[in-house]
């Protein structure tokens, strides 16, 4: 049982850190975006580029592809988000898979899908009930938690992050009190970019190597645990990822040998149906347990005009 | 005319592609004349595939383009359609017929999307493109590798169709099928756009609350697009699995959903031209790079198309059906032609209530239209509405003042049913429709209209007539298809519009968008689509609002027309005192969420309460 429990929590680490980043983007800009996955793959292809082909030491390698990362999603928002920023969230989110599907095809292009190494940042790991912890795993579980709080309380302590808390609320209104409306979008599309590279890098070690697409399998986790967690609530999403790490786990255990290969993707679909039938169904305790997301605006007003 | 019969849609029938048609004949013709078919093998299998491509962006655009809805895993549901053909016509010893397949391939694609749609739709938001992901990776990682759904490591067999005892063995009579079957969904198509539920998508595209506001229940149509559109895609996927023979999980993953999204996107949402242009495109390119260029460009194409769909997203969100309209738009601007001027008010027609809707429940003589009582609203600490009620009798003008914030609206609100009041009653035409929801009081008769104006504006002033009427023409999903038993039902509504349109005097504007008029028009347009379906009661919320003085005259006739000649009921929020003293026959004045005040309006306007309300103190006299 310790065994699975700790699977569980290794995969829930993975899962948190890109749930992390996809909550922080919907808190700033109402948009849900699709491309983290394979921002992170892309910028795995950049470490094994410096340390694997240049033989350059493996922090050197994760600096590069973190740096490659934010500067890859300022890019983005400065070419492109800023072109259609007034178009509905929907469409926004359809840029990002643009930039998803842009990214998969030019690592296809670029190393082929026979896969890429990277050896690990450290050697060794510890013996937990059978299972050798490497440092990594640990990692990750730490690194998200701590990315996550630290995001919250950004976002709520300082100036800039209420900036884009507000953005997020009423752009025009933000736009009218002075709030750098271009300047946040700009951070917060570079910042958000980060947690997707860090996320890639802390996995790579227990994958083991680097293929076209591979973190865009375990990003549906992270989209998974970001709904379970509410959207909008950072520690939510971390929480969500534990719960989904750890359902995943105890189902391979008990229908692991049931004939239904990739179980885990199953296990993913019906944790978030039974997700959405609970929003729906049970709104109170719902509410309760997470924080309902800030209502979407509607054309039904509930403030009076000014009269002329 | 009758339904659209196959000869009369081969011949070309206006809407249908004459390439597609084309295709169809070079297809078909030869082999029967016993001549050698045009077309090699290997290219009516490519030719097949770029059809599959077409009918599976038909079915997203119907979710994305028409009702706004993400799927990101479309073709989990392709998928579904092309092992469920496996599984119905290959069951051993029966062989069932094709035809057979094809139809549980539709119904199997439209109950998973059901399913699957049911709580993700209810739900405002991305939730549905997050749940068609993990679809995509539950089907083609999972589920299609179950040995007795996928058939194996082989994949599961599709058998080819039969007429008779010979098979159809030439990808050429496969591509005939596909093509017809594309013929058949795009007719179908274009019956749905000119429909109620085609509307109804629009307006939920547009803005839910709007929507709601017609009387369309928003998620059970969000949950109809859905499955309507994976019944499509299973199609698609049966047309798919007869023509390769084989079908595994792989041809159907998270990768060759989003590869449809470029198509849907590139193409123009909601554009049934350019989607269907596209999958051709889109298909069909690459290979003819391959030809040219040669295995070097091998991957390229995938480069393009992530590209390609960025750059629409970000310069021509409208794809190449929203470009080719505004090169159209500009050459009409250019050759000069404003809409007319404003032209005086005919008087309004005595339009019926619309066979489709009940007739408004009788009542006796001095009982209250409307009734509500005890109402109240709070929104966090906030008491926006606090005991508050009113009654409006048949045939009389209520209007509802107040200072801003005195809670005006949300009583509004609550007494169309737009929100859920924490405490009272409301009663309509004697009957309590308390715990109605508003489509509900809607097709009561009770009609309303919005501070902010509720009307679908990139349609037209007729569109917006036609969706204002959705309650009124109460045909199913299969009359919206096939224009069966829903054509008398389109002609009323059409006369409808025009008389009503007429009557208000918009005629010219038939055609303009209601985003170009002017505000005090549109609100003259939305009054217009609340006395479309002839409602008992219209609510008014600042109708006068952005009016001129000369136009807010001439909404006090037309108001007083409606009263007097038509005979309806009328309450209104207005703060235009003159507009409300030419008009109303009770006033009731709110302040922090109370009714202070009621009665004759010029009296009740000159009670020192209610200067005090509105100057904040005491006036001497």
């Amino acid at each position: 049982m310790g065994q699975v429990l700790l699977l569980g929590l290794i995969q829930a680490g993975i899962y948190a850190l890109f749930a992390v980043g996809i909550v922080f983007v919907y808190r700033a800009t109402r948009v849900l975006t699709f491309a983290g996955g394979e921002i992170g793959t892309a910028s795995l292809y950049v470490a094994a580029l410096v340390s694997t082909r240049a033989g350059l030491p493996w922090g050197v390698g994760a600096l590069a592809a973190v740096t490659s990362a934010v500067l890859l999603g300022a890019a983005f928002e400065f070419l492109l988000v800023r072109r259609a920023v007034d178009a509905d969230p929907v469409v926004l989110s359809i840029l990002t898979v643009g930039l998803a599907l842009t990214l998969l095809s030019v690592e296809t292009l670029a190393f082929g899908s026979s896969p890429q190494g990277l050896a690990p940042p450290f050697r060794g790991g510890v013996e937990l009930a059978g299972i050798v912890l490497s440092p990594t795993m640990i990692a990750s579980l730490v690194v998200a938690a701590a990315l996550g709080l630290g995001l919250q309380s950004a976002l709520r302590r300082t100036d800039f992050g209420l900036g884009i808390l507000a953005a997020a609320e009423d752009p025009a209104a933000v736009r009218l009190v002075g709030v750098p409306l271009a300047r946040i979008r700009l951070v917060v599309w570079s910042a958000s970019a980060g947690p997707a590279a860090v996320a890639a890098l802390l996995v790579e070690p227990t994958v083991g190597f680097v293929t076209p697409g591979y973190a865009s399998t375990l990003y549906l986790g992270g989209l998974v645990a970001a709904v379970l967690g509410g959207l909008t609530s950072l520690s939510g999403a971390v929480i969500g990822a534990v719960v989904l790490g750890l359902t995943e786990s105890v189902a391979q255990r008990l229908f692991g040998d049931a004939g239904i290969p990739n179980l885990n993707y199953v296990v993913d679909l019906m944790l978030l149906l039974l997700a959405l039938v609970g929003r729906n169904a049970l709104p109170g305790l719902v509410a309760w347990i997470y924080p309902p997301p800030p209502a979407a605006p509607t054309s039904t007003p509930v403030a009076e005009e000014i009269p002329a | 005319m009758t339904a659209v019969s196959l000869p009369a849609v081969l011949a070309g029938r206006p809407g249908v592609p004459r390439v597609v048609v084309a295709l169809l004949l070079a297809a078909v013709l030869p082999p029967l004349a016993g001549a050698t078919p045009l077309l090699s093998e290997p290219h009516a299998l490519l030719l097949t595939g770029a059809c599959v491509t077409a009918m599976a962006a038909l079915s997203l655009n119907l979710l994305l383009g028409y009702a706004g809805q993400v799927s990101l895993g479309q073709y989990a549901f392709v998928g579904v359609g092309a092992f469920t053909t496996g599984i119905v016509t290959g069951v051993a010893d029966l062989r069932l017929p094709w035809l057979l397949g094809l139809l549980a391939s539709a119904v199997v694609g439209a109950g998973l999307a059901f399913l699957v749609g049911l709580p993700a739709l209810r739900l405002r938001g991305l939730y549905l493109a997050v749940v068609t992901i993990a679809v995509a990776y539950a089907a083609s990682e999972s589920l299609f590798r179950i040995d007795a759904i996928g058939g194996g490591s082989a994949g599961k067999v599709v058998p080819r169709p039969y007429v008779g005892d010979t098979a159809l063995a030439s990808n050429a009579s496969i591509l005939a099928i596909g093509l017809v079957l594309l013929v058949l969904l795009w007719r179908a198509d274009v019956n749905l756009t000119r429909s109620r539920l085609g509307r109804a998508l629009r307006v939920i595209k547009a803005d839910e609350s709007v929507a709601a506001s017609f009387g369309v229940d928003v998620a059970r149509y969000k949950l109809l697009a859905f499955s309507l559109s994976g019944a499509i895609a299973g199609i698609a996927g049966c047309l798919n699995g007869t023509a390769y023979g084989t079908v595994t999980g792989a041809g159907y993953g998270y990768a060759q959903s989003l590869a449809l999204l470029v198509v849907v996107v590139v193409g123009g949402l909601g554009s049934r031209g350019g989607v269907v242009a596209a999958a051709f495109v889109v298909t069909l390119y690459p290979e003819v790079l391959l030809s040219i260029v040669g295995d070097g460009i091998r991957g390229v194409d995938l480069v393009i198309n992530g590209v390609v769909l960025m750059a629409v997203v970000a310069f021509q969100p409208r794809g190449y059906a929203g470009a080719m309209a505004d090169a159209r738009e500009r050459r009409r601007a250019r050759q000069g032609g404003e809409p007319p001027l404003p032209p005086t008010r005919p008087s309004l027609p005595d339009l019926g209530r619309p066979s489709g809707m009940p007739t408004p429940r009788r009542i006796h003589r001095g009982e209250p239209v409307l009734h509500g009582s005890g109402i109240s609203v709070a929104f966090g600490g906030l008491q926006a509405v606090d005991g508050a009620g009113l009654r409006v009798d048949r045939g009389t003008i209520a209007a509802l003042m107040g200072p801003n914030g005195a809670g005006k609206t949300t009583l509004f609100n609550a007494l169309t049913g737009a929100l859920t009041p924490d405490a009272g009653t409301v009663h309509f035409l004697g009957e309590d429709v308390s715990s109605l929801a508003a489509h509900r009081r809607a097709a009561r008769g009770m009609g309303r209209t919005f501070q902010l104006i509720g009307l679908a504006k990139a349609e037209t002033v007729y569109e917006n007539l036609l969706i204002a009427q959705h309650l009124a023409a109460p045909y199913g999903v299969a009359a919206a298809l096939t224009t069966l038993g829903s054509r008398a039902w389109e002609r009323d509504l059409r006369d409808r519009a025009d008389a009503t349109m007429d009557g208000l005097g918009f005629g010219r504007y038939r055609d303009t968008p209601v985003g170009r008029l002017s505000h005090g028009q549109q609100r003259i347009v939305e009054i217009g689509c609340a006395l479309v379906t002839s409602p008992e009661l219209l609510m008014l919320d600042e109708p006068s609002a952005g009016m001129s003085p000369a136009a807010a005259e001439d909404l006090a006739s037309t108001l007083i027309d409606i009263r007097d000649t038509l005979g309806r009921t009328i309450l209104l929020i207005e703060h235009n005192i003159p507009l409300v003293l030419a008009t109303a026959d009770e006033l009731y004045v709110m302040d922090a969420g109370r009714v202070i005040a009621d009665g004759e309006p010029l009296e009740v306007v000159g009670r020192p309460e209610v200067v005090r309300a509105y100057l904040g103190q005491e006036v001497s006299a």
